[in-house]
């Protein structure tokens, strides 16, 4: 069974997110990037498959340089094949993204296409349905447990209070959510051995983009905490704070 | 190694000599191994927030077994071995980051790590044959033998020359009888592999025997080999302290380490490069910490504003700032120094050790302070930094002995040319450090400089108090060794402001040359922080320069050591107001 897993890098969670003098743009100098949390799920899927029915496992990514070390961080972990389309920055349009990857995942026959539902810096939430659409395959998205057997795949999504089980045919897109693996972390021998994998680097033209960003606003800062009363009798006006003011009641 | 080592900048700079090439530009990691760096403190992460408590390590005083276990399984145990014994051959500088992350988890935790790589196995990596790095580098490297260093004894502390241990040739029997005790020796409840240092009588080259020093590979299977009870400890309690016995212990001739006789050059050594990551673990513990504190006094109100809006607070976390950047320069300079392999630097890692020691303490405590009564309290985390940041002035070498052989191996190298004094000074550091090997002669070859190479203007005020600053301290290691001759080496609060100074000094350039590398690849826009840091420090470093060196002296020396010495003789503070 061959595995494709598409990754996304992004900055770490903890970045203090800077933006250029006229807001169009972040500024990533001193971002520290990580891969996308949710495609690791989607790496460690694809090892755990790997390790039960064999085949080989690929990482594709799209980006600048840089984006060459989360391949690394994904091979470290195991996996035989990284490639990287390089570019000049992330696009901006999703759809130009999954074009791209389309191309490469063409290239060669995949039984499995495993990606993270969402990226946790745009939160387009968009790359499995459109690389569905673009390859004619079935998505499965938001997966928390994942059965590949006999040519078909078993899955359960998550949806809102249950779960819903979801059978389809292969090949097929997948895409993970937090649940459904421990994501293993890499050993130092992983990572020595990923140092031995020559990463393939793919340029490719890309087609023109028709979203883009036309700015950026923070979020407004977070107002100081207010103490309503210290005992029971300070429950009404809590709840009518919260109704009202903070209107999440 | 240090036969035909460069000289190191500092010891030049006793000699009014300017060595500034060795320290320009900033080195930096390759970018594969800052890549791989990159994704091992990752793995380091996630598997510390899964798997590592501090404050439950802390009260339990061990590591859970899935923290070592972990620490194995992943690798970590041998992140300084060659890949060629399956270890992952990281440089002293990588590692030293790794152990700057991995002590803001938990103290216990990196001395553990630390104990084994920086000390334990270091010994057999730089001075062990390669029979011998085959038969224990794996297994080490693996984790599956942990490694300790077993120096100090009961009766020999500071003066490790003066251990008792003593392993005796058995031709009979073919290997060596090994007798005597180590004290507080880390990893030592439950470590296989120990680097031990035992006197050896050894035949002179005048028939006459002398028990000399020599370091020999034990391992916990041998008989008559056992450990102690665990030490019960301030802090750093995670980790395992504990005595080591030999009682007859039959080891072959083939697990002598390096040259018999040679074991306290091997010791020195090994102390010499273990106290980068000491250093830089050191600093690492009060990062972690100092995050804390900021988030707190973000959030805490008295007054009716939050406690970063008060000048005083706001000292506290600029000084922090301050000294940690300045001490991180010092640190990563040295660690490439090293990674180079041709500089002699065993000065510089000294005071680096001193230094992040005490710019650490100094940091946990004003943390603590930041925060008030909720840093006393044991849920958080402030009371427990402090503790923990006690050992590190302590161990490897206490910062008292460590500035003495600061001072006396600077001064050594200039009485040695200019008043056949290097003689008298030699006894002394034989004591606790090494000598080094190569001839002084090459700094009378130098044309004496005075002037540092050209830097970014906006680090021109820096640039010229180092000048300034390096001039008058070699005009006062001059007139320290004419004014005292051969006393010098009892006179040690002035070898205390000779070291001080050396340290401000070395810190100041490496701030320098760091910033400056940076301003250069960045531009001067992008810099303007750091430009501030290195501004700052320096104008503090240079008033405490000038301080140390004025009290040369001018000092209150005699009557402090009078007033020693009638207290010490009462016995006790013998004052009472009337
Ligand atoms: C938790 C812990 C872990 C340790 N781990 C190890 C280990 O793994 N392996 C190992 O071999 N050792 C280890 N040690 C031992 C440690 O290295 C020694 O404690 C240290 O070298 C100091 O020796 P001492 O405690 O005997 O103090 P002493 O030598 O008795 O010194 C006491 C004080 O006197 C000062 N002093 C001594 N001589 C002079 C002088 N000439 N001039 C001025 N001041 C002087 C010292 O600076 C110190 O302040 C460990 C110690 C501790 C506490």
């Amino acid at each position: 069974m061959n595995i494709a897993v598409c990754i996304k890098q992004v900055p770490d969670t903890e970045t203090r997110i800077k933006l250029s003098e006229d807001r169009s743009r972040v500024v990533e100098d001193d971002i520290n990037f990580i891969m996308n949390p949710y495609d690791e799920f989607a790496v460690e899927e694809a090892l755990k498959l790997q390790e039960k029915n064999g085949g080989e496992v690929t990482y594709i990514s799209l980006g600048p340089d840089r984006v060459s070390s989360a391949l690394r961080s994904a091979l470290a972990m195991g996996g035989d094949k990284a490639i990287h389309i390089k570019t000049d920055k992330v696009p901006e349009d999703p759809q130009v993204t999954a074009q791209a990857l389309t191309a490469v995942l063409k290239e060669t026959s995949y039984d499995l296409v495993l990606l993270g539902k969402q990226a946790i810096d745009d939160d387009h939430a968009q790359m499995p349905s459109l690389l569905a659409e673009k390859l004619g395959w079935p998505a499965v998205t938001v997966v928390v447990k994942l059965m590949v057997e006999n040519g078909r795949v078993k899955a359960e999504r998550e949806i809102d209070g249950a779960h819903e089980i979801v059978e389809s045919s292969l090949p097929a897109i997948i895409g993970t959510q937090r649940g459904l693996n421990e994501p293993r972390y890499a050993s130092l021998k992983g990572i020595m051995r990923a140092k031995k994998i020559q990463i393939e680097e793919r340029t490719l033209t890309l087609q023109p983009s028709s979203l883009s960003v036309a700015g950026f606003e923070f979020p407004p800062a977070k107002q100081a905490g207010k103490i309503v009363g210290k005992d029971a009798s300070a429950v009404p006006e809590l709840l009518r704070l919260l109704h009202e003011e903070a209107k999440v009641i | 190694m240090s036969k035909k080592a460069a000289p190191s900048f500092s010891k030049a700079l006793f000699s009014g000599v300017v060595t500034d090439d060795l320290l320009f530009p900033y080195p930096k990691l390759s970018r594969e191994e800052a890549e791989n760096l990159d994704i091992m403190r990752d793995t380091f992460r996630k598997f510390a927030d899964d798997t590592i408590d501090a404050h439950l390590i802390d009260e339990q005083a061990r590591l859970p077994d899935k923290v070592l276990q972990g620490l194995k399984e992943l690798g970590f145990m041998g992140m300084t071995i060659p890949e060629k014994y399956d270890g992952f051959g990281l440089s002293v500088t990588a590692y030293v980051k790794m152990l700057d992350l991995i002590a803001g988890y938990d103290a216990g935790v990196v001395l553990t790590i630390g104990a084994h790589l920086s000390i334990g196995l270091k010994a057999l990596l730089q001075f062990g044959n390669e029979e011998q790095k085959k038969k224990y580098l794996p297994k080490l490297a693996s984790g599956e033998m942990v490694a300790a260093y077993c120096l100090t004894e009961p009766g020999a502390g500071s003066d490790a020359a003066g251990i008792k241990t003593r392993a005796v040739r058995d031709e009979k029997q073919g290997c060596y009888i090994l007798n005597g005790s180590k004290l507080w020796i880390t990893n030592g409840g439950f470590a296989d592999f120990f680097t031990v240092f035992a006197k050896e009588p050894i035949n002179g080259p005048d028939g006459e025997v002398k028990d000399k020093i020599s370091a020999f590979i034990v391992t916990r299977d041998m008989p008559g080999v056992s450990s102690g009870k665990a030490e019960h400890k301030m802090g750093i309690r995670g980790s395992s302290t504990a005595a080591i016995f030999f009682e007859d212990v039959k080891v072959p001739f083939e697990n002598q380490l390096g040259e018999p006789g040679r074991g306290f050059k091997i010791a020195m050594e090994v102390l010499n490069s273990g106290r980068l990551g000491l250093a830089g673990g050191s600093l690492g513990g009060l990062k972690a910490v100092f995050k804390q504190a900021i988030a707190h006094i973000k959030q805490r109100s008295q007054f009716e504003k939050t406690l970063d809006q008060f000048e005083m607070i706001q000292e506290k976390i600029g000084q922090i700032a301050i000294d940690i950047f300045a001490s991180e320069s010092m640190i990563y300079m040295t660690t490439a120094l090293l990674d180079r392999g041709d500089v002699d630097y065993s000065l510089e890692s000294a005071m680096c050790k001193i230094r992040a020691t005490e710019v650490t303490w100094n940091g946990v405590n004003e943390c603590l302070q930041m925060v008030g009564g909720l840093g006393y309290m044991k849920e958080y985390p402030y009371e427990r930094a402090v503790r923990d940041a006690r050992i590190n002035p302590i161990f490897e070498g206490t910062n008292e002995i460590l500035r003495m052989f600061v001072a006396l191996s600077g001064l050594q190298e200039r009485g040695e040319y200019l008043r056949k004094l290097g003689k008298a000074l030699r006894g002394p550091i034989k004591g606790f450090g090494l000598l080094t090997d190569y001839a002084t002669s090459w700094v009378k070859e130098r044309v004496s400089t005075d002037r540092i190479r050209e830097v970014h203007s906006s680090l021109n005020t820096p640039k010229v108090n180092f000048e300034i600053w390096a001039k008058n301290f070699h005009f006062a290691v001059e007139r320290a060794l004419i004014h005292n001759g051969k006393n010098i080496i009892y006179r040690e609060m002035i070898q205390e402001r000779l070291a001080d100074a050396a340290i401000d000094l070395y810190a100041m350039i490496t701030t320098i040359s760091r910033v400056d590398t940076l301003i250069n690849e960045k531009g001067e826009a992008k810099c303007q922080r750091e430009i501030r840091l290195c501004n700052a420090f320096a104008d503090q470093a240079w008033r405490r320069v000038r301080r140390n060196l004025l009290m040369i002296d001018h000092n209150l020396d005699r009557d402090i050591k009078e007033i020693s010495s009638f207290v010490v003789e009462e016995g006790s503070y013998p004052f009472e107001v009337q």
